[in-house]
């Protein structure tokens, strides 16, 4: 495993592996601080331009813009409170507290030194556990696959934060999507009404290009309402200098808070469908509980700090092992990295690792050099990325819109693309608009077709419904998917019962 | 000054046509990555590339056995700038009815190889060889499972073996050898087609080989038996070459042609392709225009006698 793990070292150190590595890592460190740019918008703006690359290089850029993004929304968390990606929101809490008062450096530099411990305790359980999962997951048939995806989905539908209704109904009309067009098994055509493109079927990249960039970017213009540039004036002035050795002191004088968060990190990175933001607020509250001086948490103390930039990068380790192992899709980001993995000719799934040793260990190593890379051009480009900010949004998201579009276009190099992308950005704001959660459509248009291949070859294989429940895997992932929508429902209604005061809820 | 921009401007496309390729060509991978047909263009894909002096990318597109792949270089515009991975799938997908299109929706180029089909059983099975297996077949019939893409090659081979040994499998859909292979290992199916590629499995004991459908046995793996020594008599072969959507102008063929030919007889894929257990087989447009129509004939037949017969 070492040996393969330095090959793959030695392989990424190359200039043709190391210069897209680079790019896509300063890309996601921008894109991340981009107030109102997310990392999944970032991906898919990248990865058109990978297209041509080999799929290592391709996978490299893509890597680097997936740790990148995760450790940029940082910097304009603690030096404007402004979290760049909703990972980052835990973040303000103390350390833009910090940076206000006046220690922006330090406040700085814990997160930047959080990320990349984080994000290295995330490879180590990347690399370690990636083969023994995927090991397990051969010993899954069509039935457990079945009950992973469903429970996937129903994880995303209850844990959003909207209501437990809408999150399934959006499932299903992703669901419903991906029945468009010939059945995945003998090519029967569905919901085509007779229109010859969408026979086959509707590609889930410009899907979600249309309802995760372009409808976001839609609300974002609407709040912003004009040109107006960010409101908070930044202070260039700042001293940002540090002793970088203090601060890489005061991360690791805490080596149980640093590991329990990345171990949160990691385990909601594996979970499906819970994502960065949801690893930083858990790992956050855990930090404040566990801590000694909790009340010290939100006044800027380090370990609040520590507690979310260490779990979300972490997050991406985690992430990146499901999708390797299972070949699922833990959120919106990873289905955009899943969708990089197939278009660079790569069948994630448990066979991965072994019939692609080589590349599998090149995205390893890819993964642990974007870290370095990462605080490098952070501590040259921090203060420079705090202008990038202020570059007015009115210019800003026509330019991400543009280049949406194109990649849509570049998917298949076809016009239909691009209608897709429109229709389903109305369809996205729509959703917005009326308080429907996103996820879990998005979830349900990658999940669908595996979902219905799966339990196709369940009855194919043999014809008892009951092996659903009775296989002991199957049944308790079934069994989970139920507990979680009834603690979803549970949460509602203690939630409503706290704001009405009576225990009425009629929309849960 | 303005006339001569003019001039120029509507000159573009016919210099443009005459620099034939001026952009990078997709190659129609009819299934997913990691799978047989992809492992055989993987390499080929660079060696064009050379000869045809453009970059060659790989888009594999899956489902609906293999056929939602060909409807889209079908529907593509014929200017060269895509093609088509095929092989024998594309007759019998046609007349099992999985799908409308046939060869004859396209421009042939040329055939490069071709690929002997193996009985392979998962690991967890008890078969130890065809003796045993035939005797459980016999016992339980439609009881065994079969992982195949249903209407394609992988379904046509274990149904010729059924016919021939007078058993009956049952039929799991599992598209293209790359998903077959994770259900086999774990072993989710008993048997499936798979091929030579395969042998490294084998070894490491993850895969059991039970007979070959050549004439004689390979000599890459002399112990495994044919299927026509153990008096089944069914000999299969998958033959995979490339198409062009109907309608590419013939310049544009002529140029694809000669860039194939120099791709198949370099020693890079002859290597590539031995480690497949794969023989090379180049086929010329034309030879492989009369080969494609008599292949198709062939399974016409075929799936007449299977029962599969369609339309």
């Amino acid at each position: 495993m070492y040996e393969l793990l330095f090959a793959g070292l030695a392989n990424v150190v190359q200039f043709k592996y190391l210069l897209p590595l680079f790019l896509g890592t300063l890309v996601g460190i921008v894109g991340g601080a981009l107030p109102g740019v997310t990392i999944t918008m970032t991906i898919i703006v990248v990865l058109p331009f990978t297209f041509g690359l080999d799929p290592l290089q391709g996978l490299a850029a893509m890597t680097g813009v997936y740790v990148g993004g995760s450790a940029g929304g940082l910097v304009t968390a603690v030096l404007l409170g402004i979290p760049g990606t909703p990972s980052a929101i835990a973040t303000t809490f103390d350390g833009y507290v910090l940076a206000k008062n006046g220690e922006p450096g330090r406040a700085l530099w814990i997160g930047i030194w959080a990320s990349f411990c984080g994000g290295l305790l995330g490879g180590v359980f990347l690399i370690g556990a990636t083969g023994p999962l995927a090991r397990i997951a051969l010993e899954f048939g069509p039935w457990e696959f079945f009950s992973l995806f469903v429970l996937a989905l129903s994880m995303v539908a209850g844990l959003v934060e909207a209501s437990l209704l809408k999150g399934l109904l959006s499932g299903m009309l992703g669901l419903i999507v991906t029945v468009m067009g010939a059945d995945p098994v003998l090519g029967h055509e569905r919901l085509t009404l007779g229109i010859p493109f969408l026979a086959g079927g509707i590609d889930f990249l410009p899907v979600l290009i249309g309802v995760f960039a372009f409808a976001q970017i839609m609300t974002e213009v609407e709040r912003m309402g004009g040109g107006a540039t960010l409101a908070v004036a930044v202070d260039r002035a700042a001293n940002l200098a540090v002793s970088q050795l203090k601060v890489i002191w005061e991360i690791l004088s805490r080596p149980f808070i640093l590991l329990w968060v990345a171990f949160i990190g990691v385990l909601i990175g594996v979970l499906p469908a819970i994502g960065g933001s949801a690893a930083s607020m858990m790992a956050y509250d855990q930090a404040k509980k566990l801590s000694r001086h909790p009340e010290r948490f939100g006044t800027g103390t380090p370990e609040g700090i520590i507690a979310s930039e260490a779990s979300n990068n972490a997050n991406v380790g985690g992430s990146l092992v499901t999708i390797m192992a299972f070949g699922i899709p833990g959120d919106a980001v990873t289905a955009v990295m899943l969708g990089a993995l197939t278009i660079h000719g790569i069948q994630s799934g448990p066979l991965f690792i072994s019939q692609n040793a080589q590349l599998a260990y090149g995205i390893f190593a890819a993964y642990l050099l974007a870290h370095p890379i990462m605080v490098l051009i952070l501590a040259v480009g921090a203060r420079w990325m705090l202008r990038v900010t202020t570059v007015p949004k009115a210019v800003l998201f026509p330019a991400v819109l543009v280049l949406c579009t194109v990649g849509a276009y570049a998917l298949n190099n076809t016009m239909a693309n691009v209608y897709v992308l429109l229709v389903f950005g109305l369809l996205g704001y729509g959703m917005v608009k009326t308080g429907f959660p996103l996820a879990p459509f998005i979830l349900g248009v990658i999940l669908g077709d595996q979902i219905e291949l799966n339990l196709i070859r369940s009855i194919m294989t043999d014809a008892n419904p009951w092996l659903f429940i009775t296989r002991p895997i199957s049944g308790g992932l079934l069994l989970a998917s139920v507990a979680s929508v009834a603690f979803a429902l549970w949460q509602h209604r203690r939630q409503q019962a706290k704001l009405s005061g009576s225990g009425d809820s009629s929309d849960f | 000054m303005k006339r001569i921009v003019l001039v120029a401007l509507a000159l573009l496309p016919l210099v443009a046509q005459s620099q034939y390729p001026d952009r990078p060509i997709k190659l129609i991978v009819p299934w997913a990555a990691g799978g047989d047909t992809d492992n055989i263009f993987r390499p080929f894909a660079p060696l064009l590339q050379k000869h045809i002096g453009q970059t060659v990318v790989i888009a594999n597109v899956g489902g609906a056995s293999g056929t939602k792949g060909a409807k889209e270089a079908k529907d593509s515009p014929p200017d060269g700038y895509t093609l088509y991975a095929v092989h024998d799938y594309i007759h019998s997908t046609y007349y099992t009815g999985v799908a409308d299109v046939t060869y004859a929706d396209f421009e042939p180029i040329c055939l490069i190889s071709s690929t002997a089909s193996v009985l392979t059983a998962s690991p967890k099975t008890p078969w130890s060889d065809w003796k045993a297996l035939l005797a459980d077949a016999k016992a339980r019939p439609g009881q065994i499972s079969v992982g195949a893409t249903l209407g394609s090659t992988s379904h046509f081979f274990p149904a010729l073996i059924e016919k021939a040994a007078g058993i009956k499998f049952k039929y799991v859909s599992y598209e293209g050898l790359a998903p077959r292979m994770n259900a086999i290992l774990g072993g989710h199916i008993d048997l499936t087609d798979a091929n030579m590629t395969q042998k490294g499995k084998v070894e490491a004991g993850q895969l059991k080989f039970i007979a070959i459908a050549t004439e004689k046995r390979n000599p890459e793996l002399p112990k495994l038996p044919t299927l026509k020594e153990l008096g089944v008599d069914v000999v299969y072969d998958v033959n995979r070459g490339l198409l062009a959507p109907k309608g590419t102008p013939a310049p544009v063929v002529a140029k694809l042609e000669s860039a194939c030919a120099a791709a198949a007889r370099e020693p890079a894929f002859a290597e590539a392709m031995r480690k497949q257990a794969t023989d090379v087989r180049y086929m010329d447009r034309k030879t492989y225009a009369d080969w494609l129509k008599k292949n198709d004939e062939l399974n016409k037949n075929l799936a007449k006698d299977l029962g599969l017969l369609k339309r």
